[in-house]
């Protein structure tokens, strides 16, 4: 078992001719993903890697098996694609793209959510089921199937996470990449919540950033429900007032959004604090 | 304008700015001895080149409003309030003196919420009326220049009975820029660090702090990790983050970005190849080693797609290469070069 992606997982590339979305497509073939389609307007009938493109979701939906979707399309354009794949029936959108409005990404979340389908991003590395599936950018061979899941609001902290756990030899179930803007499609106690359900999962490593609450949130949600014992890492502490640290949700006002609120609400709910990525591995030991 | 003024500075300073930054005049040369007075004297560190000069209004009421991304509700949330609260915090503790509403992401503010927020702030009539019409307003300029917030600061009701925008704050979604290319120029102009300035151009993201370690990083989160480290041992003079798509020019202009800061003891990178090809980006780090003679000692740790391609490029370039992956080890490798 695993959270969100599996063997079962067939996927179409939106964007899949740009210069990313073809070679995340390579990666993501190279790492055993089944990448059935892909979506680019105008350029029906080329292929890509070996991967058929169609001009609408609606199309390729209509001749191959589809039940994911991953987004390589520019920012311009991401709320339109988004709702084309939603309107194609899909339950599964992740949406790496960066630089989004953040306006067009509330209503892609809302939108997403009204019609039951489950938003991964925007700004997120992807999703990856180690061994399995890969819907993302993340780099292969730093990952390892195992029982460990990982959630993090930054790609390259997720990268360092699961690379750490790998060389010492723990294996993860699912890392998810929640992203680091402001609005994120599925939010941190959500993805606890999956994490929570999964059987093949035994412990879970949360990277949290300054800015919004989410964390406090997650911290309530540990507290009161999750059974699973999660393990924190937080960056962002030298960061000044007001400054946004690379991502447009890594920023805090006052306490709002503080190191000091974060650090207090999992220290409340006895949620155990890597001071560095380093310390993480002990404390996944510990609680494994 | 021949009447008594308020005059206000405008600074890039949170939202509300602070009471004690408003001053009075009566008469022209008053004004002028003030304005002069207030270029001269910074506000949070920034020096102020604009004030906002207008006729003293005769306070009846003030409402202050702001308008935000509610990240937990996932829409923008409206909240209104008969006194200068601001901090979120302090609104929380007293809930009995904000009006809040969340506005729907497709529709927008309704007027039926505007004028609940009027009444809940004791309003009552054609003043509640004037008032929901304000609010609404403010709501439809949030909409229509793709903000983050907006609000006023604040607006005032007068001895009249009419309302006057006093103050505002608008922060445009730097991401909507496309929308409005005649705003882009301006948002550069407002990014007051000259060095931050110059990493916006480059497309890369720059924070300066005070120390003397120059940091390079390929993501926010293992950026943010770097510096937090950095500062166990030491004090990191920047924080800087790529994004996706780095280049050998890029990472050339990076790193004479980093090196303008004075007195910098060393430069330290941190390199993940998911997305960015990182053998591209050392050849351009090592290009400015070469061409710009740089003698300060230089530690990277590389790690992902093309990682052997680039270490071998930094090496040879120099470049101490630290191979495993956690950042605590690195971090640890450039002080003990520095003790040496």
């Amino acid at each position: 078992m695993s959270i969100l992606v599996d063997e079962k997982t067939r996927v179409l590339v939106q964007g899949i001719t740009g210069r990313m979305g073809a070679i995340q497509t390579m990666h993501m073939l190279k790492a055993g993903t089944k990448i059935t389609a892909g979506v680019t307007p105008g350029r029906a009938g080329s292929r890509v890697e070996g991967v058929p493109v169609y001009d609408s979701v609606e199309e390729a939906v209509a001749e191959q098996e589809i039940n994911t979707s991953v987004l390589f399309v520019p920012a311009p354009v991401a709320e339109a694609s988004c709702v084309e794949a939603i309107d194609a029936g899909l339950k599964l959108i992740i949406l790496i793209t960066e630089h989004i409005p953040t306006q067009d990404t509330m209503r892609i979340r809302a939108y997403a959510r009204s019609q039951g389908a489950v938003l991964i991003g925007p700004t997120t590395p992807g999703v990856i089921t180690p061994g399995k599936c890969k819907v993302g950018i993340m780099p292969t061979h730093l990952f390892a199937p195992g029982y460990v899941g990982i959630i993090s609001r930054s790609g390259t902290m997720s990268y360092e996470v699961a690379g750490m756990l790998s060389t010492e030899g723990i294996g993860q179930s699912t890392m998810v990449g929640m992203g680091g803007d402001p609005i994120v499609g599925t939010g941190l106690v959500e993805l606890l919540e999956l994490f929570q359900k999964d059987p093949e999962t035994k412990a879970v490593v949360i990277h949290g950033e300054i800015g919004g609450t989410q964390e406090e949130r997650a911290a309530a949600f540990i507290r009161e429900k999750m059974k699973k014992p999660v393990i924190a890492f937080l960056t962002g502490k030298v960061a000044p007032e007001g400054a946004r640290m690379g991502h447009a949700g890594a920023v805090y006002f006052g306490k709002m959004g503080s190191m000091e609120n974060k650090v207090k609400a999992f220290r409340e709910a006895s949620v155990p604090l890597a001071e560095s990525p380093g310390e993480i591995i002990g404390l996944v030991r510990k609680a494994l | 304008m021949g009447k008594p003024a308020t005059m206000k500075p405008q600074v890039l300073a949170g939202w509300w700015g602070k009471a004690g930054d408003i001053q009075f005049a009566n008469t022209p040369g008053e004004a002028a001895r003030i304005v002069e007075g207030i270029l001269k004297m910074p506000i949070d560190g920034q020096t102020v080149v604009e004030v906002l000069v207008e006729e003293r209004p005769t306070i009846q009421k003030e409402i202050y409003l702001a308008i935000r991304v509610d990240g937990a509700a996932g829409g923008p949330l409206v909240t209104a309030s008969l006194e200068r609260l601001g901090d979120i915090e302090v609104e929380a503790a007293h809930p009995e003196k904000v009006a809040c509403q969340h506005a729907d992401v497709f529709r927008g503010l309704q007027a039926y919420q505007a004028r609940k927020i009027a009444k809940s702030l004791g309003f009552s009539g054609d003043e509640a009326v004037k008032l929901a019409d304000q609010i609404y307003r403010i709501y439809q300029v949030y909409a229509r220049w793709d903000a983050l917030v907006a609000g006023f600061n604040p607006l005032v009701m007068t001895q009249g009975g009419n309302f006057l925008a006093a103050g505002g704050f608008l922060e445009i979604d730097d991401s909507a820029l496309f929308r409005f290319p005649q705003f882009r120029e301006l948002s550069l102009s407002r990014i007051l660090d000259p060095l931050a300035r110059e990493g916006r151009t480059i497309g890369v993201s720059y924070v300066g702090l005070d120390g003397d370690i120059g940091v390079i990083c390929t993501g926010a989160g293992v950026g943010m990790a770097t510096v937090d480290l950095i500062s166990k041992y030491g004090r990191p003079a920047n924080f800087l983050e790529t994004g996706g798509g780095i280049t050998e020019k890029q990472l050339a202009d990076v790193m004479r970005l980093i090196l303008k800061k004075p007195g910098l003891r060393a430069v330290f990178l941190n390199m993940y190849g998911g997305i960015n090809p990182i053998h591209e980006g050392a050849k351009g780090i090592v290009k400015v080693i070469r061409e710009d003679k740089v003698t300060i000692p230089i530690v990277a740790k590389a790690i992902g797609n093309f990682q052997e391609e680039t270490w071998k490029t930094l090496e040879e370039g120099g470049v101490t290469v630290i191979k495993t992956i956690p950042t605590d080890g690195a971090v640890e490798e450039l002080f003990k070069r520095l003790k040496k």
